[in-house]
């Protein structure tokens, strides 16, 4: 009844936000698919459409395939140990009773770093002459002369890696923990009862409580860090020579870089076709646990 | 038996919350201290971990000699009317998603996860392009109007979930004693959600203050900066060193960490509340 009434008073109250995001997205995808097929460019005002040229061009530069695997091994990587460290995290800290809120203060800190103090906190900790963690390292005398980390291919990456797991495992942490109190106590009881082992109480009773949440969250931080421009371009700026060169980087870099804003939105484009699909296997994974759990 | 098994358990719990606890603030206490000490240290003694002397000299010199206030205003005031446009906007969504789209609310979270999916450098273009055609590059409107696209959808999905929890009966009783759609929302179910309103406000606020790749982009002229890009802007310039970065980076961190300290419990609820079941 209450919901029939004013047909159309309600709509002022989902308008503003339906017009916001559809001025803000759609616009600027449709217009993205458009600029794709031209060579727009960021200093000359006039264009021309250039048919698929920038796709077949991007597709055949190699550094555009060297900064997907890039990408692909960036997400997998830093998405195995934020939701593997979050989610021990979690377990721990449901576990004990003393300083459980103090230990959730402190841990949570990473979340609330921005980018740009990420960066500098960081780079000053490896630096290479003046840093924390490469003198140490060399007066613990377990190296000889202090590494320059950020400026080796390899070991560049693995920092940026190490980083966006320290900056991303509070969230899933929290988000897990929050989850985790969700599962009703009488069932540990009951199944405490019956003898089960703890390996079965998680297996059992803890995990399918948590699925969902946890699905989710990997959904999201697979999207984010995927698309995630600020740590690698303010650490490392894709170096050392395009050892950390991820697509973000790569389509900014050809936009305000070589300022070929055609060129770059094919990029995009392709970036953004790559996450659709990933999310629809998600989701169709996170449809079919949802079934099961009704 | 088991009593030692849960004892084992709860001393590896608390030695891997330990471990990770340090490695989880040790970037941020390692800024406070570098930020204090006296010239010459950072480098001399790379790895001591006490100030001998203890300055503000970097702060003094980040704060006046390089304008970094103009900076800071101008992130404050980016962000602080991105929070109240996108709050206003998303509160108003979030309610009329719970209460008078009940079914189609579903359809419209999801929609709003899909935003999520949005490369941001996808969007970053036809901004700057678009920024540029209506005269909006280097203002701070233009930042405003931009940042919107991230705070929008996230402060609804955070708000579905506060209001939620508030209980149709109140409203239904408000409604018989004649108030209106309006007077409802913002005398009975605003006061009710507040809380929840004021930890989305300060995580959209957060959020709005520590955004980088759009500032950079549409933002060159340098009073106009936020401070993220004005720090990138001097990273690398001659006139900084390493204790005026991390003074400068103390400055910046310093209301994040606090408030988000605050808020935490709030923001997880909702994603955990809302937006699952």
């Amino acid at each position: 009844m209450y919901y029939r009434q004013h047909n159309y008073t309600r709509w002022i109250f989902v308008l503003p936000a339906l017009l916001v995001v559809s001025v803000l997205f759609i616009y600027p995808f449709l217009s993205s698919i458009f600029y794709s097929f031209t060579n727009k460019n960021l200093i000359m005002p006039n264009y021309s459409f250039v048919g698929f040229a920038n796709y077949q061009a991007v597709l055949a530069d190699p550094n555009f395939w060297m900064s997907f695997f890039n990408s692909l091994k960036w997400t997998v990587l830093s998405l195995v140990g934020q939701v593997l460290m979050g989610f021990f995290l979690a377990l721990a800290l449901n576990r004990v009773k003393r300083f459980k809120w103090l230990y959730k203060i402190l841990l949570i800190i990473p979340w609330a770093f921005p980018t740009i103090v990420i960066a500098f906190s960081w780079q000053w900790i490896l630096n290479g002459v003046y840093g924390y963690l490469p003198n140490m390292l060399v007066e613990l005398g377990l190296m000889d002369i202090a590494p320059n980390f950020l400026s080796d291919r390899t070991w560049a990456f693995i920092c940026l890696v190490f980083i966006n797991i320290w900056f991303g495992a509070p969230m899933i942490m929290v988000n897990v923990l929050s989850a985790l109190q969700t599962v009703p106590a009488d069932q540990y009881e009951a199944a405490k009862i019956d003898g089960a082992s703890a390996w079965q109480i998680f297996r059992y009773i803890t995990l399918p409580h948590i699925k969902l949440v946890v699905g989710l969250l990997v959904v999201l931080r697979t999207i984010w860090v995927f698309n995630n421009f600020d740590i690698i371009y303010l650490i490392t700026g894709g170096g050392p020579a395009n050892a950390t060169m991820t697509l973000p980087i790569y389509a900014y870099d050809m936009g305000w870089g070589s300022k070929l804003l055609g060129r770059s939105s094919a990029v995009t484009v392709l970036l953004f076709i790559f996450l659709l699909t990933i999310c629809f296997i998600y989701f169709a994974i996170i449809n079919r646990w949802e079934k099961e759990s009704k | 038996m088991k009593k030692k098994s849960t004892l084992l358990g709860d001393i590896i719990s608390h030695v891997f919350l330990i471990i990770t606890t340090i490695v989880a603030v040790f970037p941020l206490v390692w800024i406070f201290i570098s930020s204090v000490k006296g010239k010459g240290e950072l480098t001399s003694e790379p790895t001591r971990f006490w100030p001998k002397i203890l300055t503000l000299d970097y702060f003094e010199h980040v704060i006046n000699d390089l304008n970094f206030i103009v900076n800071i205003k101008n992130s404050l005031f980016i962000s602080l009317i991105t929070t109240v446009i996108a709050i206003t906007i998303s509160a108003m969504a979030a309610y009329g998603i719970v209460r008078f789209f009940p079914k189609l609310g579903s359809i419209m979270s999801k929609l709003l996860v899909t935003t999520y999916i949005f490369p941001p450098i996808l969007l970053a273009i036809p901004y700057s392009i678009a920024m540029a055609k209506v005269g909006l590059t280097n203002t701070t409107s233009g930042l405003i109007i931009v940042y919107l696209s991230f705070s929008v959808p996230y402060a609804v999905w955070l708000l579905v979930g506060f209001f939620q929890t508030v209980p149709i009966e109140i409203e239904e009783a408000a409604k018989i004693d004649g108030a209106n759609k309006f007077t409802i929302f913002f005398k009975i179910v605003l006061p009710l959600v507040a809380p929840g309103i004021v930890a989305t406000a300060i995580y959209t606020f957060i959020n709005a203050w520590n955004e980088f790749l759009y500032a950079l982009i549409l933002v060159n002229d340098t009073s106009k900066m936020t401070v993220a890009v004005a720090l990138r802007s001097l990273n690398g310039a001659e006139i900084l060193d390493w204790g005026d970065m991390m003074a400068a980076s103390v400055l910046v961190v310093l209301p994040s960490v606090l408030f988000f300290c605050f808020i935490q419990n709030k923001i997880t609820s909702g994603l955990s509340e809302g937006s699952v079941k």
